[in-house]
């Protein structure tokens, strides 16, 4: 009798599992059907590229330069990736290994400022781009992100747990505190600096009101707001439409799959 | 000693600066305008007027707002059932099974990384009058369900496609809320002869309690910032029914150029989200003990 709710529940759970990942085998699978057939048939007669190769060369004749877009969208996402990882790092060492007066303050002042929801800032950030002359360039999505709260407390969280014999060990082999955060610190927290750097690049990538907002210019649009203007213009293009989806999800399922082990991590460390 | 003590000082403050100063920047002074511009009459071009509290005044005059208000808890009442009886299964379902844990894990965690423009795309084909969804029903049951065209049923839709992005994180969140119960107690309980159901009601819910909370109130703040999938699928319709606050602050501020009106605007909902998080809280969360 156990046996057989044992194997109920396996039978639910590969059920919803598979209806859980079927609008991604959907996608997958529709961007290389014919278009006449992505919404007739479940297995096309043929598959094809043709819709990879349109919206890679053709669209870029409709003012729509997705090559330009994934490249716009590389370039700001990795930027933004790395000068939060550098910065946290940084910043998270002189919060947990520095003795420094009000430095209390501060690590409050940090968890004071994750409070407020990002929303609240949208207009007032737009006037600011504005007066700085950010307005339609990629600065005004990269710039207000380089530096990020919630990486720097995760360092800080992760860095007491480094024992401070090591940094004095450092140090009295005549290491700086250049040369301890980047070859000690940062490598000893390598799950930290995945963790805040896999979210950082997915949340940037996946940013779709804020690039839209500051960027009007299809040159400089990234994949995300690009995408949504050819699906609102040229609705009728199916099957380019997906292989853009494709193309947009693509980077993010990766670095999530490469990634797996510390999002688990990461999950029950923003537990505690 | 005392040098020490002020290279510490100095090195400490010297980095930190860096942060401040951005933040002063990129936080700090959009903080301040925020509520400057909240009390004044702007249209970016023309000199800005002081205003006082007309553009809260005008707010809760305007039954679009209104709309907005009842539209988000509307939100709420589908979303929040689903997504917490959902993810509540999930998370007990992983603590039965011994075989393909990441697999099902995977599974539902995918879809949380998915790209809010590219899924909304993919949803509104899937859940389209043509579509495959709509499809099943027809051959199944000879109707077809206008998913996006039906206020309710919009609502509905999204709900269950934010339900279907966020089930695997929630679910990871209280499966680690799960794990961390001491077996004894269950065991414990069989000895005075407790069933299932009582085991669930007297000692899974309140040792959850803290995992419980936490995802509630993440899933009570996401619900103020729904943008995406309404503004790519539904527009905002229909009459209006899937219109949220992002995207009244969205257009008030770049279509109707109003930012004084949008930022009154930010500052509410942000109130109301604050009120919702607290009000959960004092009502549901309770201090756990393993006595």
């Amino acid at each position: 009798m156990k046996r057989f709710w044992m194997l109920l529940l396996y039978i639910i759970l590969f059920a919803a599992s598979l209806l859980w990942i079927y609008p991604y085998i959907w996608m997958f699978m529709s961007s290389f059907k014919p278009s006449s057939e992505i919404f007739t048939k479940f297995w096309p007669s043929h598959f094809t590229t043709e819709h990879y190769s349109f919206i890679l060369k053709s669209a870029e004749a409709m003012q729509r330069p997705f090559v330009r877009a994934l490249l716009n969208s590389i370039f700001i996402s990795v930027t933004v990736t790395f000068a939060v990882i550098m910065t946290s790092a940084f910043i998270g060492y002189a919060l947990s290994k520095i003795n420094f007066k009000g430095r209390k303050t501060l690590v409050n002042f940090i968890i004071f400022q994750m409070l407020f929801p990002g929303f609240m800032f949208i207009v007032p950030l737009y006037v600011l781009m504005r007066a700085l002359g950010l307005l339609n360039s990629l600065s005004a999505v990269i710039v207000p992100s380089l530096m990020s709260a919630w990486g720097i407390f995760m360092f800080t969280q992760s860095y007491k747990s480094v024992p401070n014999e090591y940094i004095e060990a450092a140090k009295m082999d005549g290491a700086n505190d250049f040369w301890v955060i980047l070859r000690l610190m940062l490598p000893l927290s390598r799950s930290t600096a995945s963790i805040v750097g896999m979210f950082t690049f997915i949340g940037i990538w996946d940013n779709f009101m804020w690039p839209l907002i500051v960027i009007r210019d299809y040159n400089k649009m990234p994949l995300s707001v690009l995408l949504a203007s050819f699906n609102k213009e040229y609705g009728s293009y199916v099957g380019p439409i997906l292989a853009g989806s494709v193309i947009q999800t693509i980077p993010m399922v990766l670095i999530f799959l490469i990634f797996r082990k510390y999002f688990l991590q990461g999950i029950s460390m923003s537990l505690k | 000693m005392k040098t020490l003590k002020r290279r510490e000082n100095i090195k400490g403050w010297s980095i930190s600066t860096v942060y401040l100063v951005y933040t002063a920047i990129f936080w700090g002074y959009p903080f301040v305008w925020l509520f400057v511009l909240a009390m004044s009459k702007w249209n970016f071009l023309t000199p800005r007027r002081f205003t006082w509290f007309n553009n809260f005044i005008k707010l809760f005059m305007d039954d679009e707002f209104w709309r907005v208000v009842i539209n988000t808890f509307n939100f709420m009442l589908y979303f929040i059932p689903m997504v917490l009886v959902l993810s509540l299964l999930f998370a007990m379902a992983l603590t039965k099974v011994k075989y393909f844990k990441t697999f099902f894990m995977l599974s539902f965690l995918v879809a949380y990384v998915s790209s809010g423009v590219a899924y909304s795309i993919i949803f509104s084909k899937l859940f389209a009058i043509n579509g495959p969804l709509n499809k099943l029903t027809y051959s199944l049951f000879g109707v077809t369900i206008p998913w996006f065209s039906q206020p309710q049923l919009a609502i509905l839709s999204i709900s269950m496609m934010i339900t279907w992005k966020f089930i695997g994180y929630y679910g990871l969140i209280l499966y680690s809320g799960l794990v961390t119960i001491p077996k004894n107690l269950y065991e414990a309980a069989e000895l005075d002869g407790a069933n299932r159901w009582v085991k669930f009601w007297k000692i899974t819910l309140p040792l959850l309690n803290p995992s419980l909370v936490m995802v509630l109130v993440l899933a009570i703040s996401l619900t103020f910032g729904i943008f995406t999938e309404p503004y790519l699928i539904t527009g905002g319709g229909p009459m209006k029914h899937t219109y949220t606050f992002m995207m009244m602050i969205y257009t008030n501020a770049f279509q109707k150029l109003n930012p004084g009106y949008a930022s009154a605007l930010a500052i509410v909902t942000a109130l109301i989200s604050f009120g919702c998080v607290i009000l959960t809280r004092k009502l549901i969360e309770r201090e756990v003990s393993y006595s």
